[in-house]
C-alpha cells in the first residue's frame, strides 16, 4: 500500500563503473514509469564566447542517436506513447520520459542512445540553432520571465548569472565542431544521475539500464562554487501594463537542518492563501494578482526568489510590504502560524509521493543537490520535529538580508520609496553583460 | 489498478448529483463542486462575472471570514484552488484520505457566499490586477480577442475575464443575481476521488446542503456561425508576431470528439507532430501547435504560432500549407496510432493522482452524463479508427478558418 509502502523503505541507489548513479523508487500500484536523467552541464560551463552552447547540444542530442536519424528516434519513441520533457539548465541539464512500465526494455535504450551515441548530424545543426534562437527571442514578449532572467544576472556573480537560454552573440558563435567538441568534454556518465520511479521492479530494470546506459562513455566538467554578486537594486525599462518586481536573497540550503526550519518559516510567509504574504499584500489591501517567495538551489547556494506583479502606480506600496514581512519574520512565528505551515508541508509531501515524474524529480534533485536520495519518512521527521522555539531561533539569528531587486517595466514617477539602505544600489561589474543581452541599464535611485 | 476501482453515484433530495470514483491505494482524496456556469451564460454587460464570483466565494458568508476559509485550508494541509472557463467553474482540494469530510464542509461553506460589499471592492481590484497581468501575456490576450471574433456573437466567444470597463462596472447585486440564476444544486456536481468513506460523505453532503433549494437553469446553444478570414492587431511594443488560428470542430456531445482530438494531434501536437516538422524541427519557430477544443453544443480547433517579424508570414504561410495537405491527403495509419498511444499515455498519467481523475472523469461526467474509467477512456481513444478523423478531414475544415495576428506587423 503506498500510504506506507514508500514512506521508510530507502530508493534503489547504485552507482554504475561508469560513474552513473542510478535511483529508483517501486510505485507498485502504478502502470507507468517516469524516468529523469539529470547532467552536470548546462549554461554555466559555457565555453566563454559560446553562450548557449549547452542549449543547442541538449537539442542536437535529441535529433537522432545510434541508428536512428531524428525522424526515426522520435517515430521509435512515439510508437511506445513516450512523453518526453527536459531541458537545458544552468547547472544542469535533463531529458526526462514517461511511459508505460511494461516498455522499460524498449524506451531506456533509446533515452540511452541519444546521450551514448548522438549522431550529431550536420543538417540538423542549424536548426537547433535556429530554435535556441527563437527561444531566446520570444523572452522578449515574456516580461515574467525576462524579469527573472535579468535578476539572476544581478544575483549572482559567478557563471551561474548566465541565461539558460545562451546570449544572440554565443550562438551565433557557435560551430557544428566547436558544439561536438563541447559534447565530448561535457556529456559523460560521472556525476550524471538517472532516477526512476514507477511500476516496474528493480530486477526488472537494472539489467536494462547496466545494459544501456552501463556502457555509456565521456567526460564532464566540474560545476564551479556559485557566487553571489554585491547586494544591489536594478531596473529594466519596458512598456508593459504590469511592473514586475523580483527579489532574490540567500537563504539555507533545503534539505539541511538550517534547511528544514527556513522551509517551515517560508511556508508561512508564502506557501498559501492563508500565508503572510497573500494575506497582506493580497487579500488586505488589493495591489496584486500574483505574489510569492520559494526556494531555490544550486549546489552550494540555497537562495529564495520573491515575486510580485503589480500595476505602477500600486508598486510602491506592494514593495514596502513585501519588504517589511520579510523583516517581520525575524520576530518569528506563531505556534498557530507553524502547525499550518508544518501540517501543509507534511501533506504535501505524502501528495507528491502518489506522482511517479514528481517523485523521479525528487530523486534526482536530492542526489544531486544533497548527496542522496531522502526518504519520505525522513523528511517527514524532519519536517514534524521541528520546534516553534528551533525555528524562532534560526529566525531571530538569521534575519532576512536586504535582497537584490530587479523591476522590469514601468518605474513609477515618484520612484519605489525604499529606505536609503536598500537602496545602496551596486553595479555588478563583471562587464559580461546580462544574461539575455538586452538589460536597459542599471540604476540604483535613493 | 482499475480493477480496484468503484464508480458511485447519487442524486440528494434538494436536486445535487455526487458522483465519485473510490480507489482504495490513494492516499489522499480528493473533492471538488463542479459548476455548469461559466463564461458561456453572462451577458455582455456582466462579462466576467462568473470568474469574479468565483474569486468572491473564497470570501465567506456569517460563519466563516475570508480569513478563516484560508486557515482552514490550510489547516487541512490542502492542495486547493478553482477556475472558471466558459463552460463551468470547479472548486476543488486535495487532501491526505483521513480529512476528506472536513474539505467536503469547507467547499461547502463557500458555496452559501455573503458575496459582502467591502469583500466585492477589494477583490474587484484584484481582478482588475490580473487582466493587467493578462495584458502583458500576448499569447493570452491574442486568445480573448480572436476567440471573441471566431465565435461571431456565440456564447462561446465571451470572455472569461472580462473587461477592464465590464469588471470595473460590475455591482454587487448583479453579481447576487447571477449567483441565484446559475449555482442551482441541479446545476452542480459534487464530484470525489480518491480515497473516501462513500457513505460518510453522501450523509454529510446531504446534511450540509439540506437547505439548498433547487431550480431550474438553462444554458443557451444557439447554433455556431464562426467567422472565416483574416484580421490583425498592430501592436508596436510586441517583438513577436503572435498568431491564432480557429476552425469549425465538433462538440462534445458527438462520438467524433476524440477522432478530433486525434486529427488534432498528429497535425500539431507539441512533439513529433506535422507543425513539428514542418516548422518547430527546422528552427523557424519555437512554438507552434494545434488542438481541438470540444465544447457542448460545438467545437472548434485552435492553433498558435509565434514568428519573429520580419518572417511572420511566411511561416503562416506554412502552417496553413500543413493544415491544407492533410485535408487534401489525410493522416497515415501510423501517424494515427501514434497519435492515439500518446493520448493514452497522458491520459494514464493524468490518473496517477487523485485530483487528475477527479478532473477527467468529473468534466466527462457533468457533459455527457456517464462514467468513463481511465481504462475506458484510453479504450475509446485507442478503438477510435482512422475513418473517423479521415470523415472529419474530409469536411475541410481548415478552409473555414479565421485567422488572428497580433504583433508588430
Amino acid at each position: 500500500m503506498p500510504s506506507d509502502g514508500n514512506a521508510t523503505a530507502s530508493p534503489f541507489d547504485v552507482t554504475l563503473p561508469n560513474g552513473l548513479r542510478v535511483l529508483y523508487e517501486p510505485m507498485p500500484w502504478l502502470p507507468t514509469l517516469s524516468v529523469t536523467l539529470l547532467m552536470p552541464f548546462g549554461s554555466v560551463t559555457d565555453p566563454i564566447g559560446n553562450e548557449g552552447s549547452a542549449s543547442v547540444l541538449h537539442e542536437w542530442l535529441q535529433r537522432g542517436a545510434g541508428d536512428l536519424d531524428s525522424r526515426a528516434l522520435s517515430d521509435a519513441f512515439e510508437d511506445l506513447g513516450v512523453r518526453r520533457g527536459g531541458n537545458a539548465g544552468r547547472e544542469t541539464s535533463t531529458l526526462g520520459a514517461g511511459f508505460l512500465a511494461a516498455d522499460a526494455a524498449r524506451a531506456l535504450p533509446l533515452l540511452a542512445d541519444m546521450v551514448k551515441r548522438p549522431r550529431f548530424e550536420s543538417p540538423e545543426f542549424a536548426p537547433a540553432v535556429e530554435l535556441a534562437q527563437e527561444e531566446l527571442r520570444s523572452l522578449e514578449d515574456a516580461p515574467t520571465q525576462k524579469m527573472f532572467e535579468a535578476l539572476t544576472a544581478r544575483f549572482l556573480a559567478s557563471p551561474h548569472r548566465r541565461s539558460s537560454l545562451g546570449t544572440p552573440e554565443g550562438l551565433a558563435a557557435l560551430t557544428e565542431a566547436g558544439v561536438r567538441a563541447d559534447a565530448a568534454d561535457r556529456v559523460g556518465p560521472d556525476g550524471a544521475i538517472l532516477a526512476l520511479a514507477g511500476g516496474s521492479t528493480w530486477e526488472q530494470l537494472l539489467p536494462v539500464i547496466e545494459e544501456t546506459f552501463g556502457t555509456w562513455r565521456g567526460a564532464t566538467q566540474p560545476v564551479p562554487a556559485p557566487e553571489l554578486a554585491p547586494q544591489g537594486l536594478h531596473h529594466v525599462d519596458a512598456e508593459t501594463t504590469q511592473l514586475q518586481v523580483g527579489l532574490a536573497y540567500p537563504s539555507a540550503q533545503v534539505g539541511t537542518d538550517e534547511g528544514y526550519l527556513y522551509t517551515l518559516a517560508l511556508n508561512v510567509l508564502s506557501g498559501s492563501m492563508g500565508a503572510r504574504l497573500f494575506t497582506e499584500i493580497r487579500e488586505k489591501r488589493g495591489l496584486v494578482y500574483s505574489v510569492s517567495a520559494g526556494t531555490r538551489a544550486l549546489r552550494g547556494l540555497g537562495f529564495t526568489v520573491g515575486y510580485a506583479g503589480t500595476t505602477t502606480e500600486r508598486a510602491a506600496e506592494t514593495l514596502q510590504v513585501f519588504l517589511a514581512e520579510l523583516d517581520r519574520l525575524a520576530e518569528g512565528v506563531t505556534a498557530e502560524e507553524l502547525e499550518r505551515s508544518r501540517t501543509g508541508l507534511l501533506s504535501s509531501v505524502v501528495m507528491r509521493g502518489e506522482s511517479s515524474g514528481a517523485t523521479a524529480g525528487r530523486l534526482a534533485t536530492d542526489a544531486y543537490y544533497l548527496g542522496r536520495a531522502r526518504t519520505l519518512a525522513e523528511v517527514s521527521d524532519k519536517i514534524e520535529s521541528a520546534t516553534l522555539e528551533q525555528v524562532n531561533e534560526y529566525l531571530a539569528a538569521n534575519p532576512v538580508p536586504t535582497p537584490t531587486i530587479v523591476t522590469l517595466g514601468r518605474l513609477p514617477e515618484g520612484g519605489l520609496g525604499l529606505p536609503a539602505a536598500t537602496a545602496t544600489a551596486t553595479e555588478v561589474g563583471t562587464g559580461t553583460g546580462t544574461a539575455t543581452g538586452t538589460d536597459a541599464g542599471t540604476e540604483g535611485r535613493a | 489498478m482499475s480493477s480496484e476501482l468503484r464508480f458511485d453515484h447519487v442524486v440528494l433530495d434538494n436536486g445535487l448529483m455526487i458522483i465519485g470514483e473510490f480507489n482504495p491505494r490513494a492516499v489522499s482524496a480528493a473533492v471538488g463542486y463542479m459548476v455548469h456556469a461559466g463564461a458561456r451564460d453572462e451577458s455582455p454587460e456582466l462579462a466576467g462575472v462568473s470568474h469574479f464570483l468565483e474569486h468572491m466565494l473564497f470570501k465567506g458568508n456569517e460563519r466563516l471570514s475570508a480569513d478563516d476559509i484560508n486557515r482552514t485550508f490550510d489547516e487541512l494541509g490542502a492542495d486547493y484552488n478553482a477556475f472558471t472557463s466558459e463552460e463551468r467553474t470547479v472548486y476543488y482540494g486535495a487532501v491526505p484520505a483521513d480529512r476528506a469530510e472536513k474539505l467536503l464542509d469547507l467547499l461547502t461553506e463557500l458555496m452559501e457566499p455573503s458575496l459582502r460589499q467591502e469583500d466585492f471592492d477589494m477583490e474587484k481590484k484584484v481582478i482588475l490586477e490580473e487582466i493587467a497581468m493578462y495584458q502583458d501575456r500576448p499569447a493570452q490576450r491574442l486568445f480573448e480577442l480572436g476567440n471573441g471574433r471566431f465565435w461571431n456573437g456565440h456564447p462561446l466567444g465571451n470572455s472569461v475575464l472580462g473587461s477592464p470597463e465590464t469588471v470595473g462596472n460590475m455591482q454587487r447585486d448583479a453579481m447576487r443575481a447571477y449567483f441565484e440564476e446559475r449555482y442551482a444544486p441541479s446545476n452542480v456536481h459534487l464530484v470525489l476521488a480518491g480515497n473516501y468513506d462513500w457513505d460518510a460523505m453522501v450523509a454529510r453532503a446531504r446534511e450540509r446542503t439540506a437547505g439548498w433549494r433547487d431550480y431550474q437553469v438553462n444554458r443557451g446553444k444557439p447554433a455556431p456561425e464562426p467567422m472565416t478570414g483574416y484580421e490583425r492587431v498592430a501592436d508596436a511594443a510586441l517583438n513577436r508576431q503572435h498568431t491564432a488560428f480557429f476552425a469549425p470542430g465538433v462538440p462534445v456531445e458527438t462520438p467524433d470528439m476524440f477522432a478530433a482530438g486525434i486529427v488534432a494531434n498528429v497535425v500539431g501536437d507539441g512533439s513529433g507532430s506535422r507543425l513539428y516538422w514542418e516548422l518547430v524541427d527546422k528552427g523557424l519557430t519555437d512554438n507552434a501547435w494545434l488542438s481541438h477544443e470540444a465544447q457542448e453544443g460545438a467545437g472548434a480547433f485552435v492553433g498558435y504560432l509565434s514568428a519573429a517579424p520580419d518572417r511572420a508570414d511566411e511561416v503562416l504561410e506554412r502552417y496553413r500549407e500543413v493544415l491544407q495537405q492533410v485535408q487534401d491527403e489525410g493522416v497515415t495509419p501510423e501517424e494515427w496510432r501514434r497519435s492515439q498511444r500518446k493520448i493514452a499515455t497522458s491520459l494514464t498519467f493524468r490518473a496517477e493522482t487523485p485530483l487528475g481523475r477527479l478532473m477527467s472523469f468529473g468534466t466527462i461526467y457533468q457533459t455527457l452524463g456517464k462514467y468513463l474509467s481511465v481504462n475506458e477512456t484510453v479504450e475509446l481513444v485507442m478503438s477510435t479508427p482512422l475513418e473517423a478523423g479521415a470523415r472529419i478531414l474530409a469536411g475541410r475544415p481548415f478552409d473555414q478558418g479565421f485567422v488572428l495576428s497580433l504583433g508588430p506587423n
